[in-house]
């Protein structure tokens, strides 16, 4: 199986480099003890040729043009060696053998000089970050924390574990980003499978477009895209891992995956499952008790009804590196969740009892990769989701509680129930929402020679759904409609390496296809004037164009200057559309598209090597010009039930800022990394400009790491992590005069949040703990005006690995 | 490694430090608030506080969703053209997520608000008021929110500044054995608050039904507020609003017939014994909008209805608790307009009012239609639209919300969507109008009433 890592990486070097008068070098690498080392990098400076060493730590690189060259060769926790070494003529053989000291780097710094995944995906010329889940999986850090530590990233979560999230990319939130699993919608996958719940050891890394979305994860994202790929690799392991922490947080999961090497059938299973009673304490202006005559008295609560469940897994089973495929697996994936609510979108001095949604899914999944099918340099990949999931909204208890989780006196003394008989103004439901989802994902693409290169993809998603409340009539029942949306998304993209690969273009097209079908049964009278039920249905059907580019030229060695466009569209999706009843979001058939265009313009310094420091500065500048925004309004006069709201088009808008990224490490003992994402956010209606409020504009993240070898036992690690969140205030309200009082009673303070975190790698390297301290200063953090999130929270984590059966 | 650290949190310092400094500011200034020029009152009693109320732009111009705004100036500044008030500059921005529904005292010297909607909505707070931008809180916490929601629709009554009510209805549909529409059930909450000393006086719950044959129609009260006392002080009467399902359906109906006003009464200040009583001359709804809809004058409630297909009326419930259908004032008839609707109006103590309302005439503006001041007699039944005060198109009193009343004359503001005003003062005895104190406008933004 390995033979074959190093035979696929081989074959595709050849591929690259198809030269004559080439020659081949070869050796073998081992430490000290002279213990062969496999899987080090082996790398020709300067050729971006590069393998990696087998079982028995020998490496051979062939078509190595006629000149002189550096050898560098690096293992992780080992150093890294460099020797020169000249190709003199045709079918030259050197033989380089090599011995690497250990070093003090850690596992998750493999440092390979040349360019890696993410060095590569960054320097392509779209706004990307690339995000490695590696470290992340070992520690008690969820998926959304991650994102939001990225630069130009923003969540924001209505409380803890499993509450709400909305993302932001450079300003633009909600449905403006779009957000995918292996390229597929995850809105297919609903509430039960999302990054609430999935754990990062599933997730092989998170690539963030910003602005600019190439043309294979092509569909109606306006601001930008969040790609989840999920692990691929074709290598017999087993992970596992359980962590327990406060607000009596348990998450487990579990992935492995095996292959046989004759045969490549390989099955792979992952499982998670994650609970939090989420009862951390919160005070502020509506955390109260009130007494006889309403007198009010201020506390602080634990949360009582926030308790959040989520188990779910993903099992597959297929061939990986076989002749007609490189992957092909067929899979199913389930997941369920639970969540209870204890307030709506603020936090009221009435905290919700027993109110809960839940959801499930059940999904089947096929998937095909093949490189070089029929013919060299045709690619092609296919990725297909299809199944149910459910929503459920519960909320039938009538009696007030109090933010001590008792029942609530009235101003007589007397326990009482809401006139309105639910927790959440409205009444009582038990709303459930059927939802038949299917997508699919399909790309080819064809490399004419090492310059050109086309591609071709599609995706497809279609969701029906079905509304439905036990606490209803039949009759209402009956009359209640039926929706269904279908998406079509084409993407052409042309793709051209120049000028020794220094300048790199994308160029793409996107065409986007919507069918939007509501029925609604309604009663007519027939021909005989008798009266029957009928369905009313209403269609629409709307196609858009959009396109755009990215480019990158390298100007000097490791700085490269980045520009990307697009001219995006963004379908008004299912929710928009036709509500949703658990969010109190209600139908607008008439909504339009958004569409904006997007620009970036920013530069790459780095991977700098200056004696053991090493360094890497990113930098972009961005505007985003958007028409009929769509967005949840905040308020607005149309909306006089604040209980029910309904998608619109808020007019025009602009979002303009820039981000500033750092990564330093010091022998790769001692790392930092900074960034820095500040942005205005502009709307205008009628002619008139404003803030757009309740965004925060200003955020900073900043991290340390420092790596301990051999602390306890030799051959440990011990890594100890440290990390600022910085969020400057903003103000739900729009923008006051210079000299107004009252302001801060709309403010949202600015927020700074510390974590420190503790990582010890046994030194088997099968077993690594982690311990992480969030929130040190048990500081108020608020995403959203008044909602509290959670203050100091302790949590301990176990991980088990093995790579070898 | 130490020092990018520590310039981490320098930097991060001086942002903070630079927000406090832009804070500081903030109430350096508050301190030489720009007080227009004030003369010595010469008369023996003081003159009345009077406090205007700006509704500042969220998203949309003439949305009144970026803050409630309100400054206060002495009468005599209020009528003096050449005071210039500024409030969207500095005033104070009313505690609510949404447009604040305010009241005032009688003598003006307290202003009373509910919060609307968002986390703190339902809460009740009073401020005493002293001058400019200075509302000095008064009074503990206290929330209807539990009894009435966070988005509460609440009146002051006319008891000498001691109560406030909030109504709420619930809807339920209801059905037979064989799932048959029957009825929509409606649950009314009221709450009644005692403004003096910041706590729940009373609250009750009841089913309000309408006559058999309207349910069987699906007709249902979906809507209630503006709660007013009768002369007596032993009833309470609540304005309504009236939906209609289809019965064959249970669906929400639209261009049906409408009904004759309707208006539930309570005892008072018990809130039991329920009824609902109909008038034979206006139909529509009588619940208003967010200014007082019904008033008492001279032994009897005076109510305006909206949405009537005949053009507004107001309609009189006499000292009996029943509507008295010999009253007829019809304003498209006293105004001769078509689709005359009643956005808000006050009477003084002599029975003449200033109103404000829109007809099918009016221009269509930037936040809708056009509205105009109108002077009205409730004896004679006569209304004249008052044209000394200037119309815009832009020209918007839907959210308008209030008037003060000092002896015969009715202060009320005037403003255009984003345009500068003025505020008006009507002596209702003669018509003549005083043009007052200017008011300064920002985009979008509007000026919604004196207090």
């Amino acid at each position: 199986m390995k033979n074959f890592f190093f035979t696929a990486l081989f074959f595709i070097l050849i591929t690259v480099q198809g030269q004559q008068n080439s020659g081949t070098i070869s050796g073998t690498v081992q430490d000290n003890s002279g213990n062969s080392l496999p899987f080090a990098s082996v790398l020709v400076e300067g050729l971006k040729l590069g393998v990696l060493t087998d079982d028995n730590g020998f490496y051979t690189i062939n078509n190595i043009p006629k000149g002189k060259y550096n050898l560098v060769v690096s293992f992780v926790g080992y150093g890294k060696r460099s020797t020169p070494f000249e190709i003199l003529e045709s079918n030259s053989k050197v033989i380089l053998d090599f011995t690497l000291q250990e070093s003090t780097e850690n596992l998750d710094e493999v440092t390979i000089n040349g360019k890696s995944y993410e060095t590569k995906l960054e320097t392509k010329g779209f706004a990307v970050s690339a995000i490695k889940t590696e470290e992340a999986s070992l520690r008690n850090i969820q998926t959304n924390e991650l994102l939001n530590t990225t630069v130009g990233v923003k969540i924001r979560q209505n409380g803890g574990l499993g509450s709400d999230v909305t993302y932001s990319l450079n300003g633009l939130s909600g449905n403006s980003v779009r957000i995918f699993i292996d390229g597929i919608p995850i809105s297919t996958y609903g509430n039960s499978f999302n990054l609430n719940s999935i754990p990062p050891s599933m997730i092989k890394n998170i690539e963030v477009y910003k602005g600019v979305v190439p043309g294979y994860l092509a569909d109606d994202a306006l601001g930008g895209a969040i790609n989840i790929v999920l692990h691929n690799d074709a290598k017999t392991n087993f992970n596992a891992s359980v962590s327990y922490g406060s607000f009596n947080t348990t998450q487990a999961s579990l992935n492995g995956l095996y292959r046989f090497d004759k045969s490549g059938l390989t099955v792979k299973a992952s499982l998670f499952h994650n609970y939090s009673d989420n009862d951390y304490k919160v005070s502020g202006r509506s955390v109260v008790v009130t007494g006889l005559g309403g007198v009010q008295t201020p506390i602080t609560a634990r949360r009582f009804n926030d308790a959040y469940k989520s188990t779910g897994g993903r099992a597959e089973i297929g061939y990986t590196d076989v002749k007609w495929a490189d992957q092909f697996f067929i899979g199913i994936t389930g997941s369920d969740d639970y969540k209870e609510v204890q307030h709506g979108a603020f936090m009221t001095i009435t905290p919700y009892k027993d109110r809960f949604l839940e959801s499930d899914a059940l999904l089947g999944s096929i998937n095909y990769q093949k490189k070089d099918l029929f013919t060299k340099g045709l690619d092609m990949n296919i990725n297909g989701l299809y199944g149910k999931r459910n929503r459920a909204v519960n909320d039938t208890v009538s009696w007030a509680y109090s933010w001590n989780g008792e029942r609530a006196i009235d101003f007589r003394g007397n326990e009482y129930q809401y006139t309105w008989r639910s927790q959440q103004e409205g009444g009582p439901t038990l709303a459930k929402i059927k939802r038949n989802v299917a997508s699919i994902r399909s790309g080819v693409s064809y490399a004419i020679n090492d310059h050109h290169s086309v591609s071709l993809n599609h995706v497809y998603s279609g969701i029906d759904r079905e509304d439905s409340d036990a606490l209803r009539s039949v009759l209402e029942n009956t009359f209640v409609g039926t929706r269904e949306l279908k998406k079509n998304i084409y993407s052409l993209t042309y793709e051209l390496t120049a000028f020794d690969e220094k300048l790199k273009a994308n160029l793409f097209g996107k065409h986007y296809q919507q069918k939007s079908t509501s029925v609604d049964p309604t009663i007519e009278s027939d021909a005989n004037g008798n009266d029957v039920v009928v369905d009313e249905v209403v269609d629409s059907n709307k196609s858009y164009d959009g396109y755009g580019f990215a480019t990158s030229y390298e100007i000097v060695p490791n700085i490269t200057l980045l520009a990307s466009a697009e001219k995006a569209i963004r379908l008004p999706d299912e929710t928009e559309i036709f509500g949703n009843d658990g969010d109190n979001v209600v139908a607008n058939s008439s909504i339009d598209p958004e569409s904006s265009e997007n620009f970036n313009l920013g530069f790459r310094f780095g991977n700098f090597n200056i004696e053991k420091h090493a360094f890497t500065i990113s930098t972009n500048v961005f505007t985003r010009n958007i028409k009929d925004r769509i967005g949840l309004p905040i308020e607005t006069s149309l909306n006089v039930d604040d209980e029910l709201i309904l998608y619109v088009n808020q007019g025009s808008g602009t979002s303009k800022g820039f981000d500033a990224q750092l990564n330093y490490a010091y022998d790769n003992n001692f790392g930092l990394n900074f960034n820095i994402s500040r942005f205005d956010l502009k709307i205008e209606n009628q002619g008139i400009e404003i803030d757009v409020p309740n965004t925060p504009f200003f955020t900073m993240n900043g991290g340390l790491r420092y790596s301990f070898k051999n602390l306890i036992q030799k051959k440990s690690r011990l890594n100890a992590f440290y990390n600022v969140y910085f969020t400057d205030e903003f103000s739900f309200l729009t923008a006051q005069g210079s000299n107004t009082v009252g302001n801060e009673f709309f403010t949202v303070p600015q927020q700074i949040s510390q974590d420190f975190g503790l990582s010890y790698a046994f030194p088997n390297n099968k077993f690594i703990v982690s311990f992480d301290i969030k929130n040190i200063f048990d500081e108020p953090v608020y995403d959203n005006l008044s909602v509290q999130k959670p203050g100091r929270a302790f949590y301990l984590k176990l991980n088990y690995a093995i790579n070898k059966f | 490694m130490k020092r990018t650290f520590l310039n981490l949190k320098t930097f991060a310092a001086i942002i903070f430090t630079a927000g406090l400094m832009t804070a500081c500011s903030n109430e350096d200034d508050t301190v030489v608030a720009p007080e227009p020029d004030t003369e010595e009152p010469d008369a023996v009693e003081d003159p009345r506080w009077i406090t205007v109320a700006g509704a500042k732009m969220g998203e949309e111009p003439g949305d009144g969703n970026g803050g409630t705004l309100i400054y206060s100036v002495t009468s005599e500044d209020a009528k003096n053209p050449n005071v210039s008030i500024e409030p969207f500059e500095n005033g104070f921005i009313a505690p609510s997520n949404r447009t604040a529904r305010l009241q005032s005292s009688e003598d003006g010297n307290t202003i009373f608000n509910i919060s609307y909607a968002g986390d703190t909505g339902g809460n009740y707070t009073k401020y005493t008021v002293e001058g400019g931008q200075t509302f000095t809180p008064a009074g503990t916490e206290v929330s209807i929110a539990p009894y009435v929601g966070t988005a509460p629709r609440w009146i002051k009554l006319f008891d000498g500044d001691q109560t406030g009510a909030a109504v709420y209805v619930n809807n339920e549909n209801e059905f037979d054995e064989n799932d048959a529409y029957t009825r929509t059930e409606a649950t009314i909450g009221v709450v009644t608050l005692d403004l003096v000393n910041s706590s729940i006086k009373e609250f009750q719950e009841h089913s309000v039904a309408l006559s058999a044959e309207e349910e069987a129609q699906g007709y249902y009260i979906s809507r209630i507020d503006m709660p007013t006392l009768n002369a007596a002080g032993d009833k309470l009467y609540i304005g309504a609003r009236l939906s209609k399902v289809d019965p064959a359906t249970a669906e929400s109906d639209s261009g049906f017939e409408i009904l004759g006003s309707k208006t539930i009464i309570l005892d008072y200040p018990s809130l039991l014994n329920p009824s609902v009583i109909t008038s034979t001359v206006g139909h529509g709804n009588t619940n208003g909008y967010r200014s007082i809809n019904s008033f008492e004058y001279n032994g009897s409630v005076y109510q305006a209805n909206q949405n009537d297909p005949e053009g507004s009326h107001i309609l009189k419930i006499d000292a009996d608790n029943e509507y008295d259908d010999t009253y007829d004032f019809n304003l498209d008839d006293a105004l001769g307009i078509e689709g005359a609707y009643i956005l808000a109006w006050r009477p003084a103590a002599n029975g003449k009012a200033v109103l404000a309302y829109r007809h099918d005439g009016s221009a269509e503006g930037v936040a809708g239609l056009q509205g105009f001041f109108a002077l009205v007699d409730l004896n004679a039944k006569t209304a004249v639209k008052i044209n000394d005060i200037p119309y815009d198109p832009d020209f918007y009193l839907f959210q308008y919300q209030g008037f003060v009343v000092e002896g015969t004359e009715i202060y009320l503001t005037q403003g255009a969507v984003g345009q500068n005003g003025n505020i008006y003062v009507v002596e209702t005895e003669t018509g003549a109008v005083t043009k007052g104190a200017e008011l300064v406008n920002v985009a979008g933004s509007h000026f919604i009433g004196v207090f």
